[in-house]
């Protein structure tokens, strides 16, 4: 038997994903990235969204994904219904302004 | 038809300090070679002086997502070249902080004919400004605002 650490290990990568936020986005939850353990159900970029509480907090309970925040999963778009894998970097991107 | 080009030649270049379009443009010419090309497209788009809501604008910012915005880049003018059959792609993309006046981006489009060479640019310049990771906020009076949307086309 080990013994139980004192302080909670912090997740890695073995078990956690990579949440990442971005411009808006990342002003408004006060961080752009963290490690988040997953939990042992399938779970989603939408299911993370909840759990993170990402929405603005002007919607009445806990908001879902909102239409025009897009998802990425290790770099490439995706939908937010898709299972994260361990070790998957995940962000939410505010509407796009480029060029 | 259009010729397509066995190898599409992409470059993608972003860029964190200001740049001129011009000598971009120049010494992507001179990797033609002497015989040069037949059509070119060209678009550069610079900082507009004034906000969308009007005010002076001091500087505009551009985030990114480092790694994806580079990638995305590369997909859409590689796709955008396959499509319309042309040669080579550049897109050049400013990130950072911009002044006004200065150029943000870049997008130069080889072609045996103008149709492709046009059409091309205008599709990679759309494509880019909705499905590749950058967000600008405007900065005005000492206070920045994220920019909501696209401007209309």
């Amino acid at each position: 038997m080990h013994r139980r650490p004192v302080v909670a290990p912090s997740p890695d990568l073995a078990t956690a994903v990579r949440v990442r936020l971005f411009a808006a986005l990342r002003e408004r939850a006060g961080w752009a990235e963290r490690l988040v353990p997953l939990a042992a159900s399938p779970t989603s970029a939408a299911d993370l969204w909840q759990r993170l509480a990402l929405d603005d907090g002007s919607a009445a309970g806990a908001a879902g994904l909102p239409p025009t925040i897009r998802v990425a999963i290790n770099q490439a778009f995706a939908s937010a219904d898709t299972p994260l894998r361990p070790g998957d970097e995940v962000a939410f991107l505010p509407p796009i302004t480029g060029g | 038809m259009p010729t397509p080009s066995p190898e599409r030649p992409i470059v993608i270049k972003l860029l964190e300090a200001p740049f001129e379009p011009l000598e971009l443009l120049a010494a992507w010419q001179r990797s033609f070679g002497a015989a040069g090309t037949a059509a070119e497209s060209h678009f550069i788009g610079r900082v507009r002086p004034t906000t969308a809501s009007g005010a002076p604008l001091e500087a505009l910012e551009l985030e990114h997502y480092p790694g994806m915005s580079e990638t995305q880049l590369r997909a859409i003018a590689g796709a955008g070249a396959a499509r319309h059959g042309v040669g080579a792609v550049l897109v050049a993309h400013r990130v950072g902080r911009i002044a006004p006046g200065e150029a943000i981006v870049l997008v130069a489009v080889q072609a045996d004919r103008r149709g492709p060479a046009l059409r091309c640019v205008q599709e990679l310049l759309e494509n880019l400004k909705h499905h590749a990771p950058f967000w600008k906020r405007e900065w005005s009076g000492g206070r920045g605002t994220w920019v909501a949307g696209n401007t209309p086309l």
